[in-house]
């Protein structure tokens, strides 16, 4: 780990904190030595001059980057299989190919935007849109034959546009592809030249499930250009994010609840949905959490919740962990089913709750966060499977109930204040979602947004799909997706 | 059981009331208008409504969008519509649906349905509320689900 990060740290220092330009010999040695190293890749996208990997070395955050040469920079993903998607993403955007990569075929762009490489300042036009989707079977799953099934865009159910292809020779899934763009907005186009009050409006609908990680993560990478001590929080901040974090937890209980046709366990945890979304209403404005920034010349606000909800959540959180744990409860209906053991989230590079559940050790929390009594203990699962993964939701929404409940709400926010007030800078910023960890990297020119990128782990999660849903029956996947908490708009962005 | 002989075919046709099916789909936002249409239906189940949200648009009469319409999902959304049967309806809840909000038209996206579209039912709102999306429905079948389209 440590020969990489010293390769990394001999290229040239950049302006932004932890950044270094390596040149192609350096960036060929530090792919060379990646295959040595358990360096966690945490990101890897472009602005069209560069391409930037991000690492990160314990706690803190290290950057690579390199010239694109002749529109080629070396792939990283046979060294890190997780930078797989990245490249194709960087490929559909900018046509920046990357040589050596393990898969080419588009991520993002299926053929129907109306132009190529939509990023460049001159993109091509696109050739005709084709009529149909186009898959390829492997020869095994031709070989043992059955059924193929589709899963999404359009299942009549509340979530972000994916499709999964499922191959079925028998009672379990053997195969999985996954299309995805449908999601797709555009975001990256849209940040360049926006203000930065603009953007953080932007930022705040990435994902409406963790966008209070999105906000704090683009008000760290703010910061960071600002010349402030980027990474931490404020009492007030913790406060709101640990309040976004119980209710997504909640809402996806609820569902996996419903799927598991646990009425008793459903009922009271989509009231406490609903009594948390109305709180947020009264002291933020916001059911979802929207906007909570501060705008210029904005109000200041109270931000406690009412002391008679933080009652009623540590009594409703005692009695879901009852439920969750009775006999023939969730927690028994659910294991064994989708599991992303350790090895499965270490080859992806999969942090956050889900890798968490699989008994990896990765929670960017206590690092970045200022408690007085400090972190609470973590949460000891080892399965990997759905029943441990939402275990471990339930545990951090006792543990975030809480918290709430010792933090001193009365100081505002620390976040910087979303102005037009920004010169020129970089930085980067990073808070531990409800799913894993959201970063946030952005380059102000002149008070304008000049390259932009957002690392979420749903990107991950999405390539590990064929791993965990292999063996499930097709009734699963919905419960399975549930409890990953996969998000394809913040994927697709 | 006595009072059969009072309706048809040899009494007077009493007027059914329709229950309402919705098919909703996310074509291309935050999903925070979705994940408050996901609070309407649970309290929906938990009323005994006649209002549902369906699975599939083959058992649906309303098509419900939320989201500023992708490119990539534009073809979804006229496969969906197409396989409605008999009479059908289309609604856009969110400012994204309406007139693409904050994601308006750009080489990923054609903007919001409202505007593109003959649209029944529009709701507004960053998000709208299940409260106020609620409120919406019941006041627009009062109005006789006006607007009949296709």
């Amino acid at each position: 780990m440590t020969q990489v990060a010293d390769l990394i740290r001999r290229g040239m220092p950049a302006n932004c904190n932890g950044r270094f330009v390596l040149d192609e010999g350096e960036w060929r040695d530090m792919v060379a030595a990646l295959s040595h190293s358990t360096l966690p890749l945490l990101g890897l996208w472009s602005d069209g001059m560069q391409v930037h990997a991000l690492f990160m070395e314990q706690t803190r955050p290290l950057l690579a980057s390199v010239a694109v040469t002749d529109g080629r920079y070396l792939a990283l993903s046979p060294a890190r299989a997780g930078a797989s998607a990245s490249e194709r993403i960087i490929q559909d955007m900018w046509g920046i190919e990357a040589m050596g990569a393990t898969g080419c075929a588009p991520w993002l762009d299926q053929g129907q935007w109306p132009v190529t490489w939509p990023l460049r300042d001159r993109s091509p036009p696109a050739p005709a849109a084709p009529e149909g989707v186009e898959f390829t079977d492997d020869a095994t799953m031709v070989r043992a034959g059955g059924t193929v099934l589709g899963y999404g865009p359009a299942e009549g159910d509340f979530n972000a546009p994916f499709h999964l292809r499922l191959g079925l020779p028998g009672e379990r899934i053997m195969q999985v592809r996954s299309r995805m763009g449908y999601a797709h907005r555009g975001l990256c186009a849209r940040m360049r030249g926006a203000t930065v009050a603009q953007a953080t409006q932007m930022v705040a609908r990435i994902d409406a499930t963790a966008t209070v990680a999105h906000q704090q993560a683009f008000a760290g990478a703010l910061a960071a250009i600002g010349g402030n001590a980027a990474g931490e929080m404020g009492d007030a901040d913790l406060f709101v994010g640990e309040l976004g974090r119980i209710v997504t937890h909640l809402d996806t209980l609820t569902v996996a609840a419903e799927l598991l046709a646990d009425r008793r366990f459903a009922m009271p945890a989509a009231i406490l949905v609903e009594r948390l979304r109305q709180a947020c209403r009264d002291v933020y404005g916001s059911r979802l959490l929207f906007d909570v920034l501060p705008p210029v010349g904005g109000v200041e606000r109270t931000l406690s919740i009412p002391a008679e909800l933080l009652v009623e959540l540590r009594d409703g959180c005692r009695a879901l962990q009852r439920l969750f744990w009775r006999p023939r409860g969730m927690a028994m209906q659910a294991r064994g089913r989708g599991i992303l053991s350790a090895d499965i989230a270490d080859y992806w590079g999969i942090a956050g709750c889900v890798g968490r559940a699989g008994g990896v050790e990765s929670d960017l929390r206590p690092y970045i966060s200022r408690v007085r009594h400090g972190w609470p203990d973590g949460y000891h699962a080892m399965a990997g499977d759905v029943a441990a993964r939402l275990g471990l939701r339930l545990h951090e929404v006792e543990t975030a109930v809480e918290m709430l409940s010792t933090l001193d709400t009365a100081r505002c926010l620390t976040a910087p204040v979303p102005g037009d007030d920004y010169g020129s800078g970089e930085g980067i910023g990073c808070v531990e979602g409800p799913t894993g960890p959201v970063w946030h990297w952005l380059r102000v020119e002149k008070g304008r947004v000049a390259a932009w990128w957002c690392g979420d782990p749903s990107l991950l999660l999405f390539q590990a799909l064929p791993q965990v849903l292999s063996g499930a029956v097709y009734e699963d996947v919905p419960l399975i997706l549930a409890s990953l908490g996969l998000s394809a708009a913040a994927a697709d962005l | 059981m006595a009072y059969l002989d009072l309706f048809w075919p040899e009494g007077a046709v009493l007027p059914r009331m329709l229950p309402l099916d919705i098919f909703h789909m996310e074509t291309g936002g935050c999903t925070g208008c979705a994940l408050e249409l996901r609070s309407l239906s649970r309290a929906l189940v938990e009323g005994y409504s006649d209002i549902r949200f369906v699975s599939t648009p083959r058992q649906a009469s309303l098509l419900l969008l939320t989201g500023s319409l992708t490119v990539e999902m534009a073809p979804v959304v006229e496969l969906a519509w197409q396989a409605m049967p008999g009479t059908r309806l289309l609604a856009a809840v969110g400012d994204c649906a309406l007139d693409g909000g904050v994601f308006t038209p750009g080489y990923a996206v054609l903007g919001g349905v409202g505007s593109r579209a003959r649209v029944s039912l529009l709701l507004p709102g960053c998000p709208p509320s299940p409260a106020e999306i609620l409120d919406a429905l019941i006041r627009w079948r009062m109005q006789g689900e006006g607007g009949l389209s296709a």
